[in-house]
């Protein structure tokens, strides 16, 4: 088992692969993260992305066609829960910077911002006026799925990009965090992500504030929900779903959980955990 | 005396002549139709040329609507299903974690 750890995209990644002399294989897979974080951060002046929010139109890349097409698609599917345009809701909220930058404490924010903006793509991508578009986790995910594609040449692997998990082949024992201690998945493949409202907080004007905003309200979601840990067949899709299941609430989150049988883990604030989507 | 002056004159007027003939020589008069010829020829292959190139823009025009056609159809019935990806085999086991799932 080879294993390697670098900072990119904001967070530590992780990469593991059941394989003896992987380095090339390591080396492709850290790579891509860093290809991918010059195209998809928003907080790199000279990303494609930030590009694109300043001029409002763009040719896209490949890469950034494509990760916008799977948010696009995860707001289809989670009737807008999920949703690329919270870009403005973010910074309204003070995440306009790279979070470790982001002062722990602040005056009031102006409040929430519009989302659910117009994103045309076609031969290339417009978008509406005044509409910006954040990335942040998808395109984490999104990363952290190619690398994988690149690692799985050498044998089975795991990509841990700051705790959401890519995974190819193997079987892979991953600890969720539950009030009552380590409860430990075993995953053969697809993706795992973690969304939840107990990390990357701060404050303004005396008021907690977290990264996870509803689209609704252009505000950091009102949840009953501590965190959910999502698996899904892919990790684009497994971070699509926890952060909408996030938002939904727990009550809500368990049924769609359910209905799209999607194996998840939810904790609440009043430290209750709560299997769903066929695990038990 | 009069007769060096006279050769003097034949000399310079048979150099006139040999200068003269020498220029009309260089010039090559008779080449004239060769050279209206190629000419002729240029301009002939540059309109086969131009027209070829009309050709191909049309159909490079076209193929290039029935791309963005197809495009567009495609990429309609991407947004109305998009394909799930199979499910995941998760079980919960008693082992101990190789590495832990958190709010990234």
């Amino acid at each position: 088992m080879e294993r390697r750890w670098f900072s990119a995209m904001g967070t530590t990644i992780e990469l593991f692969v059941d394989a003896e002399g992987a380095e090339a294989s390591l080396d492709a897979a850290e790579g891509e993260f860093h290809r991918l974080e010059a195209i998809l951060s928003r907080f790199r002046e000279s990303s494609e992305l930030s590009r694109l929010n300043r001029e409002g139109s763009a040719d896209p890349s490949f890469d950034l066609r494509r990760v916008l097409e799977l948010a696009l698609g995860g707001r289809a599917s989670t009737a807008g829960r999920f949703d690329p345009t919270v870009h403005d809701a973010l910074v309204a909220a003070g995440y306009d910077r790279s979070f470790e930058q982001v002062p722990a404490d602040g005056s009031a924010t102006a409040g929430g911002a519009a989302c659910g903006g117009d994103v045309r793509l076609d031969e290339r991508v417009e978008l509406g006026p005044g509409v910006r578009v954040d990335l942040g986790g998808i395109g984490k995910g999104y990363a952290a799925e190619c690398a994988a594609m690149l690692l799985a040449a050498a044998g089975p692997c795991l990509v841990n990009a700051g705790g959401d998990l890519a995974l190819r082949g193997g079987s892979w024992p991953t600890g969720v965090e539950t009030p009552e201690g380590t409860l430990t998945l075993e995953l053969t493949g697809g993706g795992l992500a973690t969304s939840g409202i107990d990390r990357r907080r701060w404050r303004r004007g005396g008021r907690e504030i977290h990264h996870v905003v509803d689209p609704a309200t252009g505000e950091p979601a009102e949840t009953d929900l501590l965190r959910i840990t999502v698996a899904a067949g892919d990790l684009v899709e497994a971070e699509i779903w926890a952060t909408a299941l996030l938002v939904a609430g727990a009550e809500e989150a368990a049924a769609e959980a359910d209905r799209h049988g999607l194996p998840s883990v939810l904790v609440t604030k009043d430290d209750r955990t709560i299997l769903a989507g066929g695990l038990a | 005396m009069t007769s060096h002056t006279g050769r003097l004159y034949t000399l310079a007027l048979a150099l006139l002549v040999f200068f003269l003939a020498w220029a009309a020589f260089a010039a090559r008069p008779w080449s004239r139709t060769a050279n209206g010829a190629s000419v002729k020829a240029l301009a002939a292959r540059e309109q086969r040329l131009h027209r070829q190139s009309l050709a191909v823009q049309r159909i490079v025009t076209r193929r290039w609507a029935v791309y963005r056609a197809q495009l567009r159809h495609r990429r309609a019935l991407n947004a109305a299903a998009p394909a799930p990806a199979p499910a995941p085999s998760v079980r919960v086991v008693t082992l101990p974690p190789l590495t832990i799932t958190r709010t990234s």
